[in-house]
């Protein structure tokens, strides 16, 4: 199986924070789960594959290709941070309808795909609502329905259900892996729960410190 | 009365913060209505006849809109880069885009006539037209009024942009949007009301500008008049009467502006 994502000897430092070396493969169409401590470096491992970091050294590789220097605009990643990061003055049907609105796609297009994401996140009913009133679920599934909507090659996740409810988050969790199968779409996962990793995770690597300790086979997922 | 539909506890408390914002509102609604209430038919009718008073009114609503779109044109990128870069200088260039706020405005319009004495300063005045661009022109009192205008804008869109979490930039980007379109698409139309609110206090503050604008384009009637400077001309030649019709206007056109404008979207930024 070929490799979606790769990180090779990434290097890079903000602050106090030093990663060094970190190399990481993400195979096509798999769902590929991300952990660590707090502070370990998962979410600046999902800024340097969107581009909105840069490394200090390293590569970046996107289906083979080097996008070290391509800005996140034309990686064609879709990215759905922990708080969702709706637009706050946009309807949710805006909301969704922003990667297509600027990737120029002809109207029609434009609405039958909205549509169909709509659908497979089951947020029709909300598509006329304002994002502030939805709850934290809501609010995740209509991030991910924006993310989803412009057809990613990938889909970096971080941690998508830890703003939500407790009974909520295997429900989002079943949800997730069955978009991942029907779209056979590769997803990197940012996740703190065991329980997290056990439902959705093809594989599982655990980061401490910027530095990856182990990659996991998780067997037992549909 | 404060709180809703919340219970009101400890009445006496909210009361006592009431008071002082009672007083002060009397005093400005009392200041205000002092104007109104000594203004008769007979001043009406004579400022109204008035040809330099019409070109007066023109003249303030030509420049001070003018300089509030050039200010606000300025005041977008300028509050932004303040905002979102730390830069050789920042701190410095942050002070001086504040100096035309706390600088007094005859002071002001002092540095902008020497500067018209610099030999730059003459070139850019004289070396075009020989009557000059902005010394004793309309054209001065734009300069003096976006001068003071840009500052007050340039601090409330920089609010603005500081108060909105530069990750729905990023966000905006790994959706697919260039740096253009998220500035576009995402920045202003996040900022918007602090843009409106910008708008608004730098149409306020130099709507009723008068010293500058004295010292750099002079009183000339149907020149370089502006209300401000009819209410002067007409105070030192007696007319209070008339004086009193001009401040009026200014009181009415001033609440008009900003009753429009807070209803288009400034309202959290106002003062």
């Amino acid at each position: 199986m070929s490799n979606e994502v790769g990180l090779e000897n990434i290097s890079f430092s903000i602050g106090s924070f030093k990663m060094q070396d970190l190399s990481l493969d993400v195979r096509k169409g798999e769902y590929f789960v991300l952990t660590g401590h707090n502070g370990s470096g998962k979410t600046i491992i999902i800024k340097i594959i969107t581009g909105i970091y840069r490394p200090d050294s390293g590569v970046v590789r996107l289906g083979g290709e080097i996008v070290n220097d391509i800005p996140p605009w034309k990686r064609n990643i879709g990215y759905v941070p922990q708080e969702g990061l709706l637009f706050f003055n946009r309807s949710v049907r805006d909301n969704i309808r922003f990667g297509l609105e600027v990737r120029k796609v002809d109207e029609s297009s434009v609405v039958e795909r909205v549509d169909r994401v709509a659908e497979l996140l089951n947020i029709t009913h909300l598509m006329d609502r304002p994002v502030t009133g939805l709850s934290g679920g809501e609010r995740q599934r209509v991030a991910l329905a924006r993310a989803l909507a412009f057809e990613p090659r990938v889909l970096l996740l971080d941690e998508p259900v830890s703003a939500i409810d407790e009974n909520s988050r295997d429900e989002l969790c079943r949800e997730l892996r069955r978009i991942q199968r029907a779209l056979g779409i590769t997803v990197l996962h940012v996740a703190h729960a065991q329980r997290e990793i056990d439902l959705v995770a093809d594989r599982c690597g655990r980061i401490e410190a910027g530095r990856m300790q182990r990659v996991d086979v998780i067997s037992g997922n549909p | 009365m404060i709180c809703g539909k919340k219970p009101l506890y400890g009445k006496t408390f909210d009361i006592l913060l009431a008071v002082p914002l009672a007083i002060y509102l009397l005093l400005i609604a009392g200041l205000t209505l002092a104007v109104f209430f000594a203004i008769t038919p007979a001043s009406i009718r004579q400022a109204f006849a008035d040809n330099a008073i019409w070109d007066a009114v023109s003249l303030s609503m030509i420049t001070t809109t003018l300089s509030t779109f050039l200010s606000v044109c300025v005041a977008i990128p300028a509050g932004y880069i303040l905002s979102r870069h730390r830069f050789y200088g920042h701190s410095l260039a942050d002070t001086l885009v504040d100096l035309p706020i706390v600088l007094p405005p005859l002071v002001m319009g002092l540095c902008v006539l020497l500067f018209f004495n610099t030999k730059i300063g003459l070139w850019l005045d004289r070396g075009i037209v020989e009557e000059g661009l902005f010394v004793y022109q309309p054209l001065g009192i734009i300069l003096v009024q976006f001068i003071v205008g840009c500052a007050f804008a340039v601090r409330v869109i920089k609010s603005g942009f500081d108060s909105m979490d530069p990750a729905y930039e990023d966000m905006a980007m790994t959706l697919g949007a260039n740096r253009w379109q998220t500035f576009y698409k995402v920045t202003l139309s996040s900022a918007a009301p602090s843009i409106m609110a910008g708008a608004v206090i730098s149409w306020a503050r130099i709507f009723g500008l008068f010293g500058p604008i004295l010292l750099v384009a002079g009183t000339m009637r149907g020149r370089t008049e502006i209300m401000p400077t009819t209410i002067f001309l007409e105070v030192s030649i007696g007319r209070i009467e008339v004086a009193l019709v001009v401040a009026a206007m200014m009181i009415l056109i001033s609440m008009a502006i900003l009753i429009v404008l807070k209803r288009l979207g400034g309202r959290g930024y106002l003062l």
